[in-house]
């Protein structure tokens, strides 16, 4: 990958080497100032990452949408609470227009709409945060070892991963979702296992210029093992590359959730903002003209994929300026 | 998933040329023989393996075929059995399965248990469909992404930039499915001023002939096509965009300004020609893509292509259509990342092994 | 001006942009041409008159099969209705049965022996009559090669013998007396065709056209989810349908289908939901019908799975083999509701089985009978059974957990999953929890009867014997493996006996009034929740369809009736009226391939601006 144009923020590496020293006490004191200096130097590098990000302001209206959203989702237990989503004690007529009581009007049981919708975020975007974290993860463990060990072990590992990147990820999503019964942990699964790969071949291709550089043979000529190379060189080199991507992956796994939902694979109990359009569609709001029940939960996955590919496509060319992204 | 597949292909053109080495033209008729040997081998054996998924992935769908063919008949357990003797189910499924690709090599993906047809027609008679419709807005959305990139690059940063690639992540983040259904809302009912100019759904009226129904057809064919193209414009815009503003930095473009050529022939003969060698790589993987992707598009808009059978086979769950399907769904993305692949060495001397 | 002058240096950018762009054109058109022609065998048309009245309805369901030996599905049969004569028909008033095929019928003194008289006015489309020997000819063919059986083989499992001793003759010997021989719904089809077919479970008909039949419409084109067209059959011995042509086309998005009726697409739209149904009751030229329809629904209870030897397998919960529960469960309902917010209004509540469309067979519970909604009953019911709640407010069951039911519902009925969701909170309150098991299809645990409570339905037949025969233990499974024709594994003596004298009775007052006894053992059996007779609800066009005969004749629904009265009775608007002509799709194709070119215009000159803005900074 071209990321190693400019070194990476955690790049300056031997005392990496040294804190699982510390952790097993024989440092003693002395392992406290390499910590402590491992420390200043990652929050220096936070800042000038940060300062950095500043000047991209498409990146920062992104992360403003997200804050917001998050907020709104963390504070809904307060705000609207999980009786919105209860069909006995609803409070309007089905499908009633907008109005001062319903802001966005009222869904077929006649709950309220803006509040569904509010509640709906939690299930949206833990559900895309769980998926891409899944997702991102076995990218990141299939790309490092890949990357570490080489041999058939990578071929093998490297063939999966081209297989399953010419896979048709919404049909293989589908059907796994249908081969699973109907839940969240289903959805998450379905695609997480299916969106992995492009991580892979990109967190490898960083593993493999990291293993290049002199220090890591430092490293294994003192002694470091697999696991010490790969969790205390590799992991922190790359963790920047796995942010951005699980930035961008939480943006298209919202996206996919949307998907699944729609077509009528998700959980039909709970609230999500791709079940709302399903039973918008369901209950017949296209051709009834109830705009308030389509529209709002559409705009809603779309500015948060948006927030989320914005923020993915600024850290990006934070870390990589030469992929002149957003500038 | 859109986005995933924006950045695989970003990331795969830069994977490609394989480190910055621009050596000299060695490569040989013979070299690349070998190298179109290995990449048409590899498929072949990605298309074997799509084909071991498909058939034991799709075996875990809870549902018995048998019991859904009988359709709610007074069935004894002696007649279900001859029944799953018909259709080889009751054989061991590794037998299933070597008996499954003997057939499928001679062209027969079996029987639909819901349509009592042989899979291979059912899927011949959508497949012209969705080409119809995935190939015509392929065409307009590579067009318009490489249009649109291209500007967007020569002038970038500036307004036009700003603004186009705004637009380009914007529709990129909306659900396909529901920008269909608001198109269907605003220019199939009508909204307000706007007349419905536009048929909610399907292919084709019925009874039209000759022109008027070819007519009929691209009557029918706006709004998904617009729908496709507005979802999937933005990433061949964003890679165009990408490509180019690497190529921008070279330095025989600075000679070639040096010369005193115009800017616009800089872009056109110079630029741009190179640029979108990354992209060529993209195009191919997105109409794999594009075939796969389409089945919300063909839902919404009622048209009778391969997406809507696929769901139709999930639900019963119709085995042999639903492995039929898979494969020609996987095999489209597979053999153009082949045709990519072996293109790519042809238009650019610096790849080659 | 200054634009002026850059735009002058800047032509042969443009130009060899606008060639190339022009090439792209040309290629996209160029697939088209290679795509779109050779699909449409344009289905071949004797006269191609331009103020032809076309009836178009439209349609969801893919059609399974043409072949009526195969097709089960709702859409296939009927266009097996429109195609085939039956050997009887059913009033469009009450749903007697009036003659079909056959002119008349009558049973032998033992019961045993049915004697049809055949009419001699009907001829197939290909000019051949159509006689006995064809009718018996498609009774032996189901009757003796499985391969025919698929769709209609229930019906003739209790036939001894099939013969035609003359082309106005029909003779069918039974094994044992049988009230339904006057609704014997299967399509007589035509020797002379049929017998030179092969494998009758690989047939599917859909080859030749136009498909030979005696029906009041011929089959003359097909293309799977794109249309079904039939043109009427001139020499119909009732009378040819008024319409010049009759067209089902396929809507797989029912929002879809109501914007192309609004549209004048389609003349005919059916399953609306209620929020449809209210958009369009406010609509010019359309009527929406909203009538009493012909299914129940309901909540059906896993009684415990059994085979016919009674043995059992599943897994059921216990509790529910406990009849107060089963009542407690039945009084936590709120039907009103349901009736009120899932259907709004265009539902009935559920009482007995039948519903009420069909006022001979419909049975009521009496007000000391009635499984009233009474919450508090309801857990005052589940205490006296033993089930009493724990400290966290949840109902145990005998084995000490929590008791939590498993409830199957169809992942593809709005309703079920609506429904569901105030089971969920009604019986939640009672102390129950419920886990919706929402399926594409449900028939795997179904049949295996591995849930416990599931979202059930029929639509009921003039002749009701078959929605009664599945709640019989003759229909329960001879092993665990096989499929009987069981609804959901009920089996009760009492109610076995009732079936068996009804179906022995030839006198259709005496029979309805066993049916309604069978019907009150059934509701106090707590078995069987029927908690909504759901309407039909549909709309067509008023300025493409005069008048349409709906069934029954007053407050009827349209489509889907036991015969073919609504789309062979439909009269057409006056001719000026009707829209979506092909004159008219060629002015909106012209409209809009300007609207195209002008926009393409406009966003091509604003790039221009643009850029020209830019070179200047």
């Amino acid at each position: 990958m071209t990321t190693e144009a400019t070194p990476p923020p955690d790049a300056t590496p031997p005392t990496d080497a040294t804190p699982p020293v510390a952790k097993d006490g024989g440092g003693g004191g002395a392992g406290a100032g390499p910590r402590a200096l491992a420390r200043q130097r990652r929050l220096r590098s936070v800042l000038r990452f940060w300062r950095q990000y500043r000047t991209h302001r498409a990146g920062l209206l992104g992360l403003a949408a997200l804050v917001l959203f998050a907020l709104t989702a963390l504070t809904a237990p307060l705000t609207v609470g999980s009786d919105v989503a209860g069909v006995t004690g609803a409070p309007g007529r089905p499908l009633e227009s907008p109005s001062g009581e319903f802001p966005l009007g009222t869904d077929r049981f006649g709950r309220d709409l803006l509040g569904l919708l509010v509640w709906g975020s939690r299930v949206s975007l833990l559900v895309g945060l769980l998926a891409a974290v899944l997702s991102v993860a076995i990218g990141a463990l299939v790309g490092i070892t890949a990357g570490h060990f080489r041999g058939a072990y990578a071929t093998v590992m490297m063939r999966i991963t081209d297989w399953f990147l010419v896979m048709p990820t919404l049909v293989l999503a589908i059907a796994l979702a249908t081969v699973m019964s109907r839940s969240l942990g289903t959805i998450v699964l379905a695609i997480g296992v299916t969106s992995w790969p492009t991580t892979a071949r990109l967190v490898r291709a960083q593993t493999l210029a990291v293993e290049s550089r002199p220090y890591i043979e430092r490293a294994k000529a003192l002694g470091g093992g697999h696991w010490h190379i790969m969790s205390r060189h590799v992991l922190p080199n790359v963790m920047p590359l796995v942010l951005a991507q699980t930035t961008l992956m939480i943006s298209s796994s919202i996206l996919a959730e949307a998907t699944l939902a729609f077509l009528g694979l998700g959980d039909p109990t709970v609230v999500s903002w791709g079940g709302l359009l399903q039973e918008a569609r369901e209950a017949g709001a296209v051709s009834s003209g109830a705009w308030w029940y389509l529209v709002p939960p559409g705009v809603a996955i779309a500015v948060v994929a948006l927030a989320f590919t914005l923020c993915g496509r600024a850290v990006e060319s934070v870390l990589n300026p030469r992929l002149g992204v957003a500038r | 998933m859109t986005a995933d597949a924006a950045s695989a292909a970003a990331s795969a053109p830069a994977g490609a040329p394989g480190g910055p080495a621009r050596g000299p033209r060695a490569r040989t008729g013979a070299s690349y023989l070998r190298y179109g040997a290995g990449k048409v081998g590899g498929a072949a054996v990605s298309l074997l393996a799509v084909l071991l998924t498909s058939f034991f992935l799709f075996r875990l769908i809870p549902g018995d075929p048998v019991k859904y063919m009988t359709g709610g008949r007074q069935v004894s357990a002696e007649q279900l059995a001859a029944y799953r003797r018909e259709f080889g189910l009751d054989l061991p499924l590794w037998e299933q399965f070597t008996d499954y690709c003997r057939k499928a090599l001679t062209g027969d993906l079996g029987t639909s248990y819901q349509f009592r047809a042989p899979v291979i027609d059912k899927i011949t008679e959508a497949l012209p469909n969705t080409l119809l419709l995935t190939g015509t807005a392929f065409v307009l959305y590579t067009a318009l992404g490489i249009l649109l990139g291209t500007r967007s690059a020569w002038r970038h940063g500036g307004l036009g930039d700003r603004l186009n690639t705004g637009l380009a992540l914007t529709l990129y983040s909306i659900p396909s499915f529901w920008l269909g259904l608001l198109l269907i809302i605003v220019f199939s009912v009508g909204m307000g001023p706007v007349p419905g100019l536009f048929p909610t759904g399907g292919m084709e009226s019925g009874g039209e002939e000759g022109f008027a129904y070819v007519v009929d057809v691209a009557h029918h064919l706006v709004l998904p096509v617009v729908t496709l193209v507005a979802v999937d414009y933005g990433q061949t815009l964003l890679v165009t965009r990408s490509a180019l503003l690497d190529e921008m930095g070279s330095d025989y473009l600075t000679t070639a300004r040096a010369k005193g050529l115009r800017d616009d022939l800089v872009r056109r003969r110079h630029a741009v020609p190179n640029a979108l060698l990354p992209t060529v790589t993209l195009v191919f993987i997105n109409l794999g893509r594009t075939v796969a992707g389409v089945i919300l598009v063909e839902t919404v808009f009622s048209w009778p292509g391969l997406g809507g059978l696929f769901y139709q086979a999930l639900s019963v769950p119709d085995l042999p259509l639903v492995q039929g399907l898979f494969f020609v769904f996987a095999a489209a993305v597979i053999i153009m990342n082949t045709l990519a692949d072996l293109i790519y060495p042809l238009l650019d001397p610096r790849v080659g092994r | 001006m200054n634009t002026q002058d850059q735009h002058g240096r800047a032509r042969p950018g443009p130009r060899g942009r606008r060639s190339r762009t022009l090439r792209f054109g040309t290629a996209a058109l160029m697939l088209w041409a290679g795509l779109a022609t050779p699909l449409g065998p344009a289905p071949q048309r004797a006269e191609a008159a331009e103020d032809k009245q076309v009836l178009t309805v439209a349609v969801a369901q893919s059609v399974d099969s043409l072949s009526p030996f195969l097709a089960s599905r709702l859409v296939s049969t009927s266009i097996h209705r429109l195609t085939y004569e039956y050997l009887t028909n059913y009033d469009p008033k009450d749903a007697r049965p009036i003659p079909g095929f056959a002119t008349k019928w009558s049973p032998s003194a033992d019961k045993l022996t049915w004697t049809y008289t055949i009419r001699s006015d009907s001829t197939w489309s290909d000019g051949k009559k159509a006689t006995a020997e064809d009718a018996a000819w498609t009774f032996n063919k189901i009757m003796t090669d499985e391969g025919a059986a698929p769709a209609n083989g229930s019906y003739v499992t209790n036939f001894r013998k099939v013969t035609a001793p003359s082309p106005t003759k029909l003779v069918i010997e039974l094994k044992k007396p049988q009230a339904t021989m006057a609704a014997l719904d299967v399509p007589i089809v035509p020797k002379h065709i049929w017998e030179k077919v092969g494998d009758f479970s690989e047939f599917n008909n859909d080859k030749t056209f136009p498909i030979v039949g005696n029906g009041p419409f011929v089959l003359t084109g097909y293309k799977p989810d794109s249309y079904v067209r039939l043109k009427p059959n001139k020499d119909f011995w009732r009378g040819a349908p008024k319409f010049d042509e009759l067209v089902f086309r396929y809507y797989k998005d029912g929002d879809a289908a109501v914007a192309a009726l609004q549209k004048g697409e389609v003349s005919f739209v059916q399953g609306l939901t209620p929020a449809q149904a209210a958009a369009l009751e406010k609509q010019k030229n359309i009527k929406v019908n909203d009538a009493p329809g012909r299914r129940f629904y309901a909540l059906a209870t896993n009684p415990g799975a059994r085979t016919k030897d009674g043995e059992r397998f599943g897994d059921g919960h216990e509790s529910l083999l406990d009849e107060k529960v089963r009542h407690a469960l039945f009084m936590a309902v709120d039907r009103e509701t349901i009736i009120d917010k899932v259907f709004q209004g265009h539902a009935v509540k559920g009482e007995g089985y039948i519903p009420p469309r069909f006022p001979q067979y419909f049975w009521k519970p009496s007000a000391g009978q009635e499984l009233a909604h009474d919450p508090a009953k309801a857990a005052q019911l589940l205490d006296e059974a033993g089930y009493r709640k724990n400290g966290d407010g949840k109902r145990v069951g005998k084995d000490g957990k929590p008791i939590n039911y498993r409830v199957l519902c169809h992942a593809t009925d709005p309703n079920d999953k609506a429904v569901g969701q105030y089971l969920t909170e009604w019986w939640g309150e009672l102390g129950i929890g419920v886990t919706l098991n929402c399926l594409d299809n449900v028939s795997d645990p179904w049949l295996a009867g591995t849930y416990d409570l599931a979202f059930d339905g029929w639509s009921v037949n003039p002749d009701p014997d078959f929605v009664l025969s599945i709640h019989t233990c003759a229909a329960l499974p001879t092993t665990p493996d096989a499929i009987g024709a069981t609804d959901n594994f009920i089996c009760d003596k009492k109610y076995d006996d009732l079936y068996a004298q009804q179906l022995a009775e030839y006198d259709p007052a005496r029979r309805a009034e066993i049916v309604k006894r069978m019907e009150s053992r059934l509701y106090d059996t707590g078995y069987m929740n029927v908690m909504a007779y759901p309407n039909a609800v549909e709309a067509y066009r008023t300025d493409q369809i005069k008048s349409i005969e709906t069934m029954p004749s007053d407050a009827g629904n349209i489509y889907g009736q036991d015969g073919y009265w609504s789309w062979w009775s439909a009269v057409p608007a006056a001719a000026e009226e009707s829209s979506g002509g092909s004159g008219s799709t060629g002015v909106v194709v012209g409209v809009v391939a300007g609207v195209v070119v002008l926009a393409g215009a406009g966003v091509f000159l604003a790039m221009r601006r643009r850029s020209t803005a830019d070179d200047r900074e």
